[in-house]
């Protein structure tokens, strides 16, 4: 009797563990995802130039984080996170392409990027005049459209690399590629935004 | 030297391309913020609901095995009686097999077998035992 009684007082503790273990996980992946969400948005959005779609392929690659990693050490999270994400980017492009080849076959106009208005989906910085505060939306709408236009490759590196603040070997994890491409890739995509934007936008 | 020149205008460039980016973060008006705070609690409801079941379940599932198991150890010891199945009934059971209509058919002669059997043990010697 004693036994059975010490028996179920381990399993109810080992239970707890693993309770307060998967309560401890849920915690952390809510602090990664929020801290990751809004660059992923913006980077999300500067790829596929549309913030519904941008939101729904970061909360696309959130679930499937949650579902599929959420067991993996926490530094590993970044990488895959934005691997998921750039997936998910690509496979928007390829839909998209796909999409306009069948409107093109039934003689209508495909959804170009014409409808995409940089000023009305522009941020709204704090703290600084009107002046400056025009000034860095210009110069950041003017780093949208360029890099917007940079091929996909060059543009994965430079956001990771730039924006995200992601190593040479997160980015070569994230983009699924060696760390060689990934240093071509982001040097050919700086001296190209380099040269596209011009002396006056530094 | 033009390398080097390169280099550091490479840097300051991406430094000031990381510097608009953060600002441009940073303004993200409150729906986004609204609906990105909504799309990172339903990847935590998946986190929930992979779990599997029976995880849910356990620490019920414990308690309730540990209250049968205690009330079966503090009522003491059943009688055989009541622990053992009721044995017409699974004779009935036996006999609706497919394969006992056949036994039936040939009773006699799983009958003599039997007999013949309990012959055998008692003629054996004794000098096989031990």
């Amino acid at each position: 009797m004693n036994a059975c009684v010490a028996n179920f007082a381990v399993s109810c503790e080992s239970g707890n563990r693993t309770g307060v273990r998967t309560l401890q996980r849920e915690q952390e992946l809510n602090r990664f995802l929020a801290e990751v969400e809004k660059r992923a948005l913006r980077i999300a959005e500067i790829s596929v130039r549309d913030r519904d779609e941008a939101l729904d392929l970061v909360q696309d690659a959130m679930i499937k984080l949650a579902r599929k990693y959420s067991d993996r050490s926490s530094d590993e999270w970044t990488p895959l996170f934005y691997r998921i994400l750039q997936n998910g980017v690509r496979d928007w492009h390829r839909r998209q392409l796909v999409r306009n080849r069948v409107m093109v076959w039934f003689g209508r106009p495909g959804n170009e990027d014409n409808d995409y208005d940089v000023v009305a989906s522009a941020p709204d910085p704090k703290g600084r005049t009107p002046d400056e505060q025009l000034q860095s939306q210009q110069a950041m709408q003017t780093l949208e459209v360029a890099v917007g236009e940079l091929p996909a490759r060059q543009r994965e590196a430079f956001m990771l690399r730039t924006f995200e603040g992601l190593s040479v070997a997160g980015t070569a994890t994230s983009m699924g590629c060696s760390e060689g491409s990934v240093k071509t890739h982001y040097s050919r995509a700086v001296h190209s935004l380099r040269e596209s934007l011009g002396e006056h936008w530094q | 030297m033009n390398e080097r020149k390169d280099m550091v205008a490479d840097k300051a460039f991406a430094e000031k391309a990381k510097q608009l980016f953060d600002e441009s973060v940073e303004g993200l008006d409150g729906q986004t913020r609204s609906r990105l705070n909504r799309g990172r609690q339903a990847a935590l409801e998946e986190l929930e609901t992979g779990r599997p079941a029976w995880v849910q379940w356990a620490p019920a599932a414990g308690v309730a095995a540990a209250a049968v198991v205690a009330v079966v150890l503090w009522s003491g010891n059943l009688p055989v009686d009541q622990l053992t199945p009721d044995a017409s009934a699974a004779d009935f059971e036996i006999l609706l097999t497919e394969d006992s209509f056949e036994m039936l058919e040939d009773l006699e002669f799983y009958s003599w077998i039997d007999l013949d059997e309990n012959a055998d043990e008692s003629l054996e010697p004794e000098e096989n035992v031990g």
